[in-house]
């Protein structure tokens, strides 16, 4: 019992976790319907980029977040200004989106091993190895910490897609562009701001990873399928969907282990996303597709 | 040969180019004198030309982006192996055998997955293929594990003889392609593609379609596992079964021109030269070099290298014929579709900045 209390509180804050990660995927598939393949690489370029502040300037991680958010938000525009803008939309741009966001993501992985080579990196701050005891079991501080991040952060992304100006226009494009044309709204330049706001997004999970595992180049490959079963499970689009998406899977991983030998994790996932897509085309908590 | 009537989907023209093709490449060997080297990897370009084509079934006809197809290669691959091993079974039975239970268990994962279409197949296949060479390496009695399966020396075709077998393989992939473009089954095919509900409402049995394209897709695939464990006579599964291996398949039928008749097995020559002579000397380089050409071909060529030679055939004033380039990657279909496919036009109004 003691042991299943334990693992229950761990999947809880891995599940926040996960949720961090997916949600700049799935707001970029709910607005834009394009899968962001590159996702994973942006999850790693962050690590990678919160490693050097730390390394070099000493910046502890979590007040680097600020930077991170920035550069990411940025990095996400021009990616959105430089490639995506360019393709065609609907279901014929989206083998082309996969293919094309795929490209830059494994251009993103080879830079960084150009730049910092294929090994194991890791941030290690002073408190990395401090420890906190929920319901009398010990827990990482970091994780705890992420945890937090990541509540904070899905309710930041709440009140800015229900309570902000620019949320009601996005959740107006997700629904319909041709429509908010012709009230006014720029949809490229929504376009923009979501992939900004999505990349800023996984730039934060990147951050918070870092924090957590050790990263190399080909970091994200398994992150992206998580956030994808994550948007999948959640029935895409809604915030607290994608957290609810979030905590079935990490339970799922974290009890597997009671059947299934631990290298086959990972692919617990993927038999979970295809019996939901089976069985449950519009995910668990998905009734129609609204964004 | 007046009395034998062709079917519909092959014309005598082709037939006869595709003979001339297989003749020349069959004797090349014998007359020119190629080295060792140029000898061996033209064999294994044979069977890269295969493999791409058999993506291409699934990719291009259907527009099923598989990103986890080195799953059925590393299963044909290991099942031939173990069979040679453990049976001594000649080479082409290990490989048809191979190929076949690699078949099957395409089947075994797509039957359920090949109901959803776009990003969610494509991403479940990224699934397929992780999962697969996962336990592809921790079962190590029967793949070796990390430390991989050696084959019988002596026992298999030589790297020299394996030219004409590769060249055998090619063919037959040829024929599916185009049989499976061509033939009824292409246009269902096509429909499929373009919307599976309305291909459904004219009485295409999807699902048996895309299985079938799949099974067949698989079984090429298994067979050209073999060919490869033959080729190098050691395997293992982080190479068989590796990610990048999956990409390589798709890179090929990108470059070549995805959904195209023969475009991927341009591709798989284009490919197989980039990692010859480039990648020899950068390897550091590989990833980038991929992701960059992906990204180019995407943004300014949809139809790769198909595209391009039907750019210049249309320059030069003309219509491309069936049966360019050793049987034509220009049908009147895939002509067609070059011409709705320029990607920098927005299909919604109002979206004015894609233009």
């Amino acid at each position: 019992m003691g042991q299943a209390l334990s693992l229950a509180v761990s999947a809880v804050l891995l599940a926040g976790f996960y949720a961090a990660m997916a949600y700049g995927l799935g707001l970029i598939y709910g607005v834009l319907r394009v899968v962001n393949l590159a996702h994973g690489g942006l999850l790693m370029a962050s690590a990678y980029l919160t490693w050097q502040l730390f390394t070099r300037f000493h910046i502890d991680p979590y007040l680097a977040i600020p930077i991170v958010l920035v550069v990411f938000f940025g990095a996400g525009i021009a990616m959105y200004k430089g490639l995506v803008r360019f393709l065609p939309r609907g279901a014929a741009g989206g083998v082309q989106s996969l293919l094309l966001l795929f490209g830059t993501w494994l251009v993103l992985r080879n830079v960084a091993y150009l730049l910092f080579s294929g090994d194991d990196q890791a941030v290690r701050t002073s408190y990395s190895t401090a420890a906190v005891r929920i319901l009398g079991n010990s827990f990482s501080l970091n994780r705890v910490v992420v945890f937090v991040i990541a509540v904070l952060a899905m309710l930041a992304l709440h009140v800015l897609l229900q309570r902000t100006f620019l949320g009601k226009a996005i959740r107006a494009v997700a629904q319909n562009p041709d429509s908010c044309t012709l009230v006014g709204i720029d949809v490229e330049r929504v376009y923009a701001l979501t992939f900004g706001i999505g990349a800023a997004l996984a730039g934060l999970a990147g951050l918070l990873a870092s924090t957590l595992f050790a990263f190399n180049p080909a970091f994200g490959a398994e992150e992206v399928l998580r956030s994808f079963v994550i948007i999948v499970l959640g029935g895409m689009g809604s915030v607290v969907g994608i957290a609810l998406g979030a905590l079935v899977l990490a339970f799922a991983e974290v009890f597997s282990i009671y059947l299934v030998p631990s290298y086959l994790t990972s692919a617990v996932g993927f038999v979970l996303l295809v019996v939901v897509l089976v069985v449950r085309p519009n995910g668990l908590f998905g009734r129609r597709e609204v964004a | 040969m007046r009395g034998l009537r062709l079917p519909a989907w092959l014309s005598g023209r082709t037939l006869l180019l595709f003979a001339a093709g297989l003749a020349v490449l069959y004797a090349a060997p014998l007359v020119l004198s190629m080295g060792d080297y140029t000898h061996n990897v033209m064999g294994l370009t044979f069977m890269f030309m295969a493999a791409a084509l058999a993506w291409n079934w699934l990719g291009g006809y259907v527009g099923q982006i598989s990103f986890g197809h080195s799953a059925m290669f590393g299963v044909g691959g290991f099942v031939a192996a173990r069979l040679a091993l453990e049976l001594s079974l000649p080479f082409w039975a290990a490989w048809c055998i191979g190929g076949l239970v690699a078949g099957i268990y395409a089947l075994l994962w797509g039957h359920p997955t090949l109901r959803l279409r776009g990003p969610y197949f494509a991403i479940a296949t990224i699934g397929v293929g992780e999962a697969t060479r996962l336990v592809a390496t921790y079962w190590d009695e029967f793949t070796g594990g990390s430390s991989g399966l050696s084959l019988p020396i002596g026992q298999g075709p030589t790297k020299y003889a394996l030219y004409w077998y590769g060249l055998y393989l090619l063919a037959g992939a040829v024929a599916l392609s185009y049989w499976l473009r061509r033939s009824r089954i292409g246009l269902g095919l096509l429909a499929i593609k373009e919307d599976v509900e309305a291909a459904g409402d004219v009485g295409v049995n999807a699902t048996f379609y895309q299985d079938l394209v799949l099974f067949l897709s698989g079984t090429v695939m298994g067979v050209c596992g073999g060919f490869y464990a033959s080729y190098q006579a050691f395997i293992d599964p982080q190479d068989m079964f590796s990610f990048d291996r999956s990409i390589g398949f798709i890179l090929m039928a990108v470059i070549g021109g995805i959904g195209t008749i023969l475009g991927p097995a341009l591709g798989a020559v284009v490919f197989v030269m980039i990692q010859e002579f480039l990648l020899a000397t950068y390897p550091q380089l590989y990833l980038g070099l991929y992701g960059l050409l992906l990204v180019l071909v995407i943004l300014f060529e949809p139809l790769g290298i198909s595209g391009l030679l039907l750019r210049l055939g249309r320059r030069l004033g003309r219509r491309p014929t069936p049966g360019v380039a050793a049987g034509g990657i220009a049908t009147s279909s895939s002509a067609a579709e070059g011409e709705q496919q320029p990607v920098l036009e927005s299909p919604r109004p109002g979206q004015g900045g894609a233009a």
